[in-house]
């Protein structure tokens, strides 16, 4: 492990908070519409103000995905979007000049076949910092967190309401930041959130120093509002997929691939709060 | 004369070794030779601390590998790992041994090379070294590598050594080419004191428990089977766990939890049994199929009638065992998974006798082609949601269920359908089913007075197969067969072969084999029974087949209608197309076996459902 390095994420974070900033922490399912594309939407999202990226590897079954996510995640597979072509993109947008940390938000059965080692590997040379695995739960966490901390890839994990007694235990390897899902059930925009989600938030937040993220469900600037006021970060997907969807007839066209690129941009752009 | 000892070779990674504590191995072996298993004086030094915290029987004795080394080697090697034994490879003289006995203070192992003719390879003649080893070993000779290449050499070749070895009382161990499947046939040919053994307990170049385990089992009789499975984590073998997204754990737990305590309650079980008699109408037949015998002409054939329960199959032991238990725990909302729908109609008809809310999902292609069985949910009561999600079939209905239970796991009980998913959905579906298996034992037994010499059942996720073996897995002289959906063919993309064609990965919240592609994407699967048209098994299975205690075949649609047609013409019984596979293998092996042979046969439902779909290959002419 290079212990003298410091993880770009963790860099992001102490930043913002000097500055008082919440993060903004957008995910978008790369390769849809197509990789290319995927690494100009990139570009325009640290335009709009993103801070961290979370880069969606297409998957056949995602579980914890709604429907906004997994009509992305097919529209990809039908252009054979492999995980590993996802850690590409990454590195592609990092040639086109982009900055900000990135967080590979992925099934555990894609990284399983890429064989772990080679996985790590990857996204170190990748210049990943970060990963997200919604169906690895902490028990069964263990080698995938062993090899994490060996090559400097912050395994962040996402806690639930439900989590309760759990959460002690799952913050104790925790890295990064904390993924607080705001809500029971899938991703996707809605209306309203876990009846108890500011005490949950509250309990995780007085059990860690590491920045407290929310997401599942935030979707407008009133709902990023409402909870930059008690958390480090905000995690938008469905929302932005949508809005990339709707944009697909411009993108398509390389006419008028600018104005959906900026369509995206300012959609992400009063998304940022800055206090 | 007691079981022959194991020797287990190669070791590298001190985890691995540590899960090996609780087997009763004699030797572990360091390689210290230049080899890919090779390793320093300080790493075999760690591994060597593990054998120290051994759980079962004796603490193995430690052996160092070596190709012709010098004296300075070895006591360098010695001065940082204590090794009881060491084992030479190469060429050394008897005088080396000697020397290496009496400078060194260890035993010293010869091994000789022998050559597919029953020659050996250079070294010298075994009588030299009379009286300066303490054990011999035989291995094979590849000119390529020299030995320990893993490749199994003419066995009967090695009887003058074993005898010359025994004559003298020291042991004598067979190496090279061994693994859980061969050694068991060596053992019979050859009864060595003990078997060594590397490359045939490894995946990819790692050692791998679950072959290691089934290596000693098969050498040492079976010591953990059925009792072990799964451990706490919910893992059969490398198999099981509970891979699923956070918002699910604490329900999963609190179902274990709440199945474990109420396993135990009398009250429970009796209400189960009261409604799997009275309701369901067990024990159900275990009938002698006599025409079907005749026309086969070979082992007699048994038919288990799990198509005589109530809704037709044998999901209803399940769905009534999960909705007590569901009711038990206060929920009063049941949702389920279906493929052909008798998962559905079995949890639909549950909820009604028990007063539940019930929604079934079900993928849309599957709702077209069970039309019957989504009137018949929706005459229960039940809401049938049709699921428009990925290739439509069942995967995708048990994807929605999830999904749909992580938003509201506060008020509703999943009523899993098969063994399949995370923990511990494999284990109590599995003994929810067992009662399959259980009654069969004792009408075999009470029938022809002895146990079956085959077991053949259908597999999908493998609910009915895995209720039918459980009983039987340690009776290992009955051969355990499943029988998965071979579709148009395996050498086709258009199957459901799991096991045939998988290979292990994570899916629906387990470990198990699964049908993928290189990058990890699940890929559709085919069959003309809707039931068995599912890309992954229970992990329970996936264990089975690689200790290698149950085997599993595919049969394709055209195999399975030719089946149905012959078991309807010769026995006046319509099975399911499910079950139509199992008797399909069934034409296959009975012929083969001997009269006084026995097959049962898990008959898993009747085929009303299919009706519809069989006419429309075998009078319209649709393709399969």
């Amino acid at each position: 492990m290079n212990g003298a390095a410091v993880n770009l994420m963790e860099k992001t974070f102490s930043d913002l908070k000097a500055k008082g900033e919440t993060a903004l922490i957008p995910f978008i399912s790369v390769g849809d519409p197509d990789p290319e594309t995927t690494v100009d939407i990139i570009v325009e999202l640290e335009r709009a103000g993103a801070d961290v990226l979370e880069l969606g590897v297409p998957y056949s079954d995602p579980l914890a995905d709604g429907p906004v996510i997994q009509r992305a995640s097919e529209r990809a597979l039908v252009r054979q979007i492999t995980i590993e072509s996802c850690i590409d993109t990454a590195r592609k947008a990092r040639e086109r000049g982009v900055n900000m940390p990135f967080v590979l938000f992925t099934y555990y059965n894609p990284v399983l076949q890429t064989g772990l080692d080679r996985f790590f590997g990857l996204l170190q040379e990748a210049g990943i910092s970060g990963l997200i695995i919604p169906d690895l739960p902490f028990e069964e966490s263990e080698e995938v967190l062993r090899l994490a901390d060996q090559a400097n890839i912050l395994l962040v994990p996402l806690v639930a309401p439900t989590s309760s007694s759990r959460i002690s235990m799952i913050l104790s390897r925790a890295r990064g930041f904390v993924y607080c899902v705001s809500s029971l059930g899938v991703t996707g925009e809605r209306s309203a959130f876990h009846q108890n989600v500011d005490e949950f938030i509250q309990s995780v937040r007085a059990q860690t120093e590491l920045p407290v993220a929310v997401g599942f469900g935030i979707s407008n600037r009133e709902q990023a509002e409402r909870f930059a006021k008690i958390c480090d970060g905000v995690v938008v997907g469905s929302a932005i997929v949508r809005k990339i969807e709707e944009s697909l007839p411009l993108l398509e066209n390389e006419a008028t691939k600018e104005q959906g690129l900026l369509q995206i941009r300012d959609f992400v752009a009063q998304l940022k709060i800055k206090n | 004369m007691g079981k022959p000892s194991v020797k287990i070779c190669g070791l590298q990674s001190v985890e691995v070794l540590k899960s090996m504590i609780n087997l009763p191995i004699d030797y572990i072996g360091f390689v210290f030779a230049r080899s890919k298993r090779q390793v320093s004086g300080n790493q075999a030094a760690e591994l060597a601390a593990v054998l120290g915290t051994w759980q079962s029987g004796k603490i193995p004795e430690s052996v160092g590998v070596f190709v012709n080394p010098s004296m300075e080697e070895l006591e360098a090697i010695l001065s940082l790992t204590p090794l009881d034994i060491v084992q030479l490879h190469g060429t050394e003289s008897p005088e080396f041994c000697r020397e290496v006995r009496e400078q060194l203070g260890v035993k010293a192992f010869k091994v000789l090379s022998v050559k597919p003719d029953g020659t050996l390879h250079g070294g010298q003649p075994v009588e030299d070294y009379e009286g300066v080893i303490d054990g011999l070993l035989l291995d094979t000779y590849d000119p390529h590598y020299g030995g320990g290449s893993g490749v199994a050499f003419a066995w009967e070749q090695a009887e003058p050594y074993r005898l010359w070895a025994k004559e003298r009382g020291i042991p004598f161990l067979a190496a090279g080419g061994l693994h859980p499947g061969n050694v068991g046939e060596l053992l019979d040919v050859m009864s060595p004191d003990g078997v060594d053994v590397s490359s045939g307990v490894e995946t990819d170049g790692i050692k791998d428990l679950t072959k290691i385990t089934a290596f000693v089992e098969r050498v040492k009789g079976n010591m953990t089977l059925n009792k072990q499975v799964p451990d706490e984590h919910g893992r059969f073998g490398p198999f099981g766990g509970r891979y699923v997204p956070e918002t699910l754990m604490n329900a999963l737990i609190e179902l274990e939890e709440s199945y474990r305590k109420f396993q135990d309650d009398p009250e429970f079980q009796a209400e189960i049994d009261y409604l799997l008699k009275q309701y369901s109408g067990r024990e159900t037949p275990l009938y002698y199929a006599e025409r079907l015998t005749e026309h086969l002409g070979g082992a007699k054939i048994y038919l288990k009638r799990e198509d005589l329960n109530h809704t037709g199959a044998h999901k209803i032991n399940n769905a009534i065992g999960q909705g007590i238990l569901a009711k038990r725990m206060g929920k009063r909302k049941v949702i389920a998974e279906t493929g052909a729908g008798q998962h559905g109609v079995a949890t639909a008809t549950v909820a009604a006798l028990l007063g539940l809310e019930c929604k079934v999902f079900m993928g849309e292609e599957d709702t077209k082609r069970q039309q019957l069985n989504v009137f018949r949910m929706k005459l229960l009561g039940a809401e049938v949601v049709p699921v428009l999600s990925g290739t439509r079939t069942l995967k995708d209905a048990c994807n929605e269920a999830l999904r749909y239970w992580v938003s509201n796991v506060h008020d509703t009980f999943y009523i899993l359908g098969s063994a399949t998913g995370p923990h511990p959905y494999p284990m109590m579906v599995r003994n929810f089913q067992r009662i399959i298996g259980d009654e069969t034992r004792r009408q075999i037994l009470e029938a022809e007075g002895r146990l079956p010499d085959m077991l053949i059942a259908a597999v999908g996720g493998g609910s009915n197969a895995i209720g039918m073996f459980y009983p039987f897995v340690e009776d290992t002289d009955v051969r355990l067969v499943g029988v998965e959906a071979a579709g148009r063919g395996v050498e086709t993309e258009y199957h459901a072969a799991t096991m045939t064609k998988g290979t292990k990965g994570v899916f629906q919240g387990s470990m198990s084999y699964l049908l993928q592609d290189a990058h990890g994407q699940v890929q559709p699967a085919h069959s003309i029974s809707a039931g068995l048209d599912y890309p992954g098994i229970g992990p329970e299975h996936s264990y089975l087949k690689d200790i290698e205690r149950a085997r599993y075949y595919p049969i394709t649609d055209r195999e399975a209608l030719d089946a149905l047609q012959l078991l309807s013409r010769q026995e006046g019984i319509i099975p399911a197309l499910e079950s139509a596979h199992a008797v399909a293998q069934a034409v296959k092996l009975a012929p083969e076996m001997g009269r006084d042979e026995l097959i049962v046969i898990c008959l898993s439902g009747r085929g009303d459902k299919d009706v519809e779909s069989i006419m429309a290959y075998t009078e319209g002419g649709a393709e399969l």
